[in-house]
């Protein structure tokens, strides 16, 4: 320190700035960034053998649309590359990459030995020239192209990001057609992106809601196959339903699993009011969850287990509250002015997703569990029920438009609020759940 | 009243009753036909519904033309309903090259009800293999030399531009723009601003974020975090002979020629390097994650390969850490892609550098 | 005359008050002749074309609201006149909604208005085992407009004649 004050004296005294002066590093902190998209790119996949070369294309075309799909990336167009990447193993150029302003780069090859497909990549930090993570290679049939495309992406979107991908995912949902007062609805399921729609129910009775297993190989959803309101378990990959049993003369909906899968927590209507309730799966036993004159349902799980958060009236108007898995008390977490329902908790644990309406308008919504830094992410004549993609980063919901041709579709919005943008379905669509990521 | 008149009143009333709602039910029917619904059987509605049903069969909006074979079904699907016979699954044929905007038309075909369930099966699983590294890139020599083609860093980078709104996209619309549409446009964003808050007819829910101000010069004698806070730190000893020295020697000279940097230096160099700051891809772990990067710059500012390094982070885990620190290397990297300008007389003050990079005012939350 | 016409008759005179209520001018419109009654028609009190169209089957609530008013009251009390006239009838009370709310919420809010229905049916002497009830919610709207002239409409317990074995 001595030493360093002597210098600045005599640097200060002389006035003049020897650069051999002995000092230590300049410090600067920064707190002002920017929020852009990363551009990235991605040329297309090299493959090995000319049989192979059906896929490169498709499989980096989905590679890149699942990235710039979230909003956090941006594809720097193939027209613009100086180089060309015509071996996987070749040493990568990466001034040429700078120049185009590339900050991520993602290299892969096909091969295509009989019926099974094999894909491999490597993710680049242009600016370091260094690789992010270790190359990695998928294996499998070649009807899982779509597939490994999404797995690629999920390990470029970790690996830049730092947060588990959700490409690999799944969604069902209501697939709706017709107009408003003889809409007709099916079960579906369709990957995350809107690929490979299928179907799992037909459209003779009003079906609404489903939602994915922890391990999304099942779910419930509400039928009105008996007539009225009732849960039903769908093995998906099996399409084989079961209705679950409750008392003749009620209606039950409104089911969701609780993360270890082997019980739900729906709503029971008995004469005019509805309580929560809490079925066993195994013997289907149910125990009653609260008991109030006020109507209870929206119920969802901390994905620890241990609460839950749902929707009553309880106040006179629908509001959040939290209350511990067996029942007990419960807390009031929504405070603001309009009506809050469809309390979704986030895969994180952090949030919780909800519908708020308000003056008129409706609007998909972010708070703390403790019901504080309330955020609004759209608004419109209608959204409702948020569902959180599996990294809790992203939540899909239903988005009806007004008027006497309104219509269902199913929307996604980054949890920022930025990146609002529809997803695709073959008609309408409505009451998505997002299921894990597959394994 | 004997008991001939009541009846007669009674039959008189019953009389106007009738002329009342057979004339007014005549003229104004109320819509009583749609709630036959929900008295139909479901093999009728399903009847009924069948045709405009149909198209949804032939639909599989992958987006991509690919050999994305249905997968097998194993087991035939649980008829739902007995008495409709059940046409085969039907495999969607090939999606379309692009995402079109149209739905895909299905002839609507009566004999087809609609398609029963099918298998969701996933596709298949992939194996994972991890490959072993490749071999360093010999660096070209057009990586070390200055005028390079190297684009300059995006000058729209202006921290306290417009903000780039969520994309909002006509309602009901038949969806397909292309997705670099949506990308956010050049001008960078210092806060977000979501739907809900951008709504003309709503009144504000929240206040956004305040804006965060531009940086502005300070004055050469307020302490920084730089080695010019001697004044503030003084040694424990007999130091006060010196800063009195020292305050003195400030207040005399304003001179910028002064050896450590001026603020309206430090500033320049952090503005330089904050265009380059993008925190837009972090997760929301690693923008908890402040992390302290060291780097030298050779004497015509360009970064001394292989100097770049984190000191520090605190906030997040090891794996947000990372991410953070990916960004600050990216934005110093690309920033000082064509070196820095930092005053040439002041070398020794700025050879070694150690920024902080502190997400906190971008965090989403 | 026997009892039966005579409660008809009464039940009737109660819509003529309550439809007056809504609908004065009805009554001018009123000019038409009696008619011979068509069994099944709605001209035959003892039909549930009658009991749709005459009775009235279907009565409306406020935004957010299960309470009955005074005109959902007398529709009631002439669906009740009527269902206890008529024994051979069981029913099934729909509940409904409008579109200005969640669908797991309305579906909650619409089981309210349907027993609210059925409890008021109950209280004037229909016996309980003859009344189901079910809640669609907002998924069956009549009408599909985005205004209030639309919602008022969908805010509803329709009480549907079921188990017909009239003659």
């Amino acid at each position: 320190m001595m030493r360093l004050l002597t210098s600045l004296l005599v640097g200060l005294t002389l006035l003049s700035a020897p650069a051999s002066a002995q000092t230590g590093p300049l410090r600067l902190e920064l707190d002002q960034g920017i929020i852009e998209p990363m551009p990235f790119a991605v040329p297309n996949f090299v493959p090995d053998t000319p049989a192979a070369a059906q896929y490169p294309t498709d499989i980096s075309r989905v590679i890149a649309a699942d990235l710039t799909g979230t909003g956090l990336f941006r594809e720097i167009a193939p027209e613009a590359f100086i180089s060309r990447v015509n071996s996987f193993e070749a040493p990568i150029q990466f001034a040429d990459w700078k120049a185009i302003n590339a900050d991520a780069l993602v290299t892969g090859a096909v091969n295509l030995s009989g019926n099974t497909l094999t894909v491999r990549f490597r993710v680049w930090d242009v600016f370091s020239g260094q690789e992010l993570g270790n190359g990695l290679q998928f294996s499998g049939p070649t009807d899982g192209w779509r597939r490994m495309a999404h797995k690629v992406a999920d390990q470029v979107y970790s690996r830049i990001t730092g947060e588990g991908g959700y490409f690999d995912s799944r969604v069902a949902f209501v697939s709706e057609s017709g107009p408003k007062d003889q809409r007709r609805k099916r079960l579906a399921i369709m990957d995350y992106d809107g690929a490979n729609v299928q179907y799992l129910t037909d459209s003779a009775a009003i079906v609404l809601a489903p939602r994915f297993s922890p391990a999304g190989d099942r779910l419930l959803y509400t039928s009105y196959e008996s007539g009225r309101p009732r849960i039903y378990l769908l093995d998906v990959g099996r399409v084989k339903k079961q209705e679950l049993k409750t008392q003749d003369g009620t209606m039950s909906f409104s089911p969701r699993f609780s993360p270890d899968g082997r019980s739900i927590v729906y709503s029971l209507t008995q004469g005019g009011n509805t309580d929560l309730w809490k079925m066993d799966l195994a013997s289907g036993q149910s125990v009653r969850l609260t008991n109030t004159p006020a109507i209870e349902t929206a119920p969802s799980y901390a994905p620890d287990g241990s609460r839950i958060v749902f929707e009553s009236d309880r106040s006179g108007t629908p509001q959040l509250y939290v209350m511990p898995a067996n029942g007990g008390e419960a807390t009031r977490i929504s405070f603001g002015q309009g009506r809050y329902g469809t309390p979704v908790w986030s895969p994180r644990g952090d949030l919780i997703a909800f519908t708020k309406q308000n003056k008129g308008r409706f609007h998909i919504g972010v708070m703390r569990v403790d019901g504080s830094e309330e955020r609004l992410l759209t608004a419109s004549f209608l959204d409702e029920g948020p569902t959180w993609s599996p990294n809790g980063r992203v939540i899909m919901f239903t988005r009806e438009t007004q008027g006497a041709s309104g219509r269902s579709s199913l929307y996604s919005v980054d949890i920022s609020g930025r990146n609002l943008r529809p997803v695709r379905t073959p008609d309408g669509g409505s009451d998505p759940s997002w299921g894990p990521l597959l394994k | 009243m004997d008991t001939g008149t009541k009846i007669s009143a009674i039959a008189h009333v019953t009389l106007i009753g009738w002329a009342l709602f057979g004339g007014a039910f005549r003229s104004d029917p109320l819509p009583m036909a749609v709630q036959e619904v929900s008295v139909i059987s479901a093999e009728e509605f399903a009847a009924l519904t069948a045709q405009r049903d149909a198209p949804a069969v032939a639909v599989a909006p992958g987006g991509l033309e690919a050999p994305d074979a249905q997968p097998p079904a194993p087991e035939p699907p649980e008829p739902v309903e007995e008495e409709q016979p059940r046409p085969e699954p039907v495999s969607p044929p090939e999606p379309d090259p692009e995402p079109q905007p149209e739905p895909v038309e299905a002839p609507p075909e009566p004999e087809i009800i609609e398609q029963p369930p099918v298998l969701a099966e996933p596709e298949p699983e992939p194996e994972v293999t991890v490959l072993p590294a490749l071999p360093e890139a010999q660096p070209r020599p057009a990586d070390k030399v200055a005028p390079e083609p190297i684009a300059p860093p995006p000058p729209d980078a202006k921290p306290d531009d417009v903000e780039s709104p969520a994309v909002s996209l006509d309602e009901g619309a038949e969806i397909q723009q292309e997705q670099q549409d949506q990308t956010a446009p050049e001008e960078a964003t210092d806060q977000i601003v979501t739907e809900a808050e951008q709504s003309d007819d709503l009144s504000p829910q929240r206040s956004p974020r305040p804006r965060p101000r531009p940086s502005r010069p300070q004055p050469a004698a307020q302490p920084d975090v730089a080695e010019a806070d001697a004044p503030t730190n003084p040694a424990p000893q007999d130091q006060a002979a010196i800063n009195d020295a020292l305050a003195e020697a400030l207040g005399a000279s304003d001179e910028p020629a002064g050896p450590p940097l001026t603020g309206g230096e430090k500033d320049a160099m952090r503005l330089a390097v904050s265009r380059c700051w993008n925190v837009g891809s972090l997760s929301t772990d690693a923008l908890q994650t402040v992390v302290v990067v060291g780097f030298s710059l050779n004497r015509d500012g360009t970064i001394v390969p292989g100097s770049l390094r984190m000191l520090d982070s605190s906030g997040g885990s090891a794996g947000a850490a990372k991410q953070a620190f990916d960004a600050a290397r990216r934005a110093i990297l690309r920033c000082g892609a064509k070196g820095y300008d930092l005053p040439a007389d002041k070398y020794a003050h700025w050879k070694d550098i150690e920024i902080t990079f502190n997400p906190e005012r971008m965090r989403i939350k | 005359m026997n009892v039966l016409s005579k409660i008809a008759a009464l039940g009737a005179l109660a819509l003529v008050t309550a439809c007056s209520n809504n609908d004065p001018s009805a009554l001018g419109g009123a000019g038409g002749g009696s008619g011979s009654i068509v069994p099944g028609s709605p001209n035959d009190p003892r039909s549930p074309a009658y009991f749709q169209q005459a009775v009235g089957d279907r009565v409306l609530f406020a935004v957010d609201q299960s309470t009955l008013s005074s005109e959902a009251q007398s529709i009631l009390q002439g669906q009740a006149d009527w269902l206890l006239a008529n024994t051979d009838y069981t029913a099934t009370i729909e509940g409904h909604a409008d579109e200005q709310g969640t669908r797991e919420y309305n579906l909650a809010l619409g089981a309210r208005r349907a027993n609210a229905a059925r409890e008021f049916l109950i209280s004037r002497g229909v016996a309980g085992n003859r009344l189901q009830t079910v809640s669609y919610g907002k998924e069956r709207p009549i009408e599909i407009c985005s205004t209030e002239e639309c919602y008022s409409k969908n805010r509803r317990a329709v009480t549907v004649l079921t188990g017909s074995t009239a003659g």
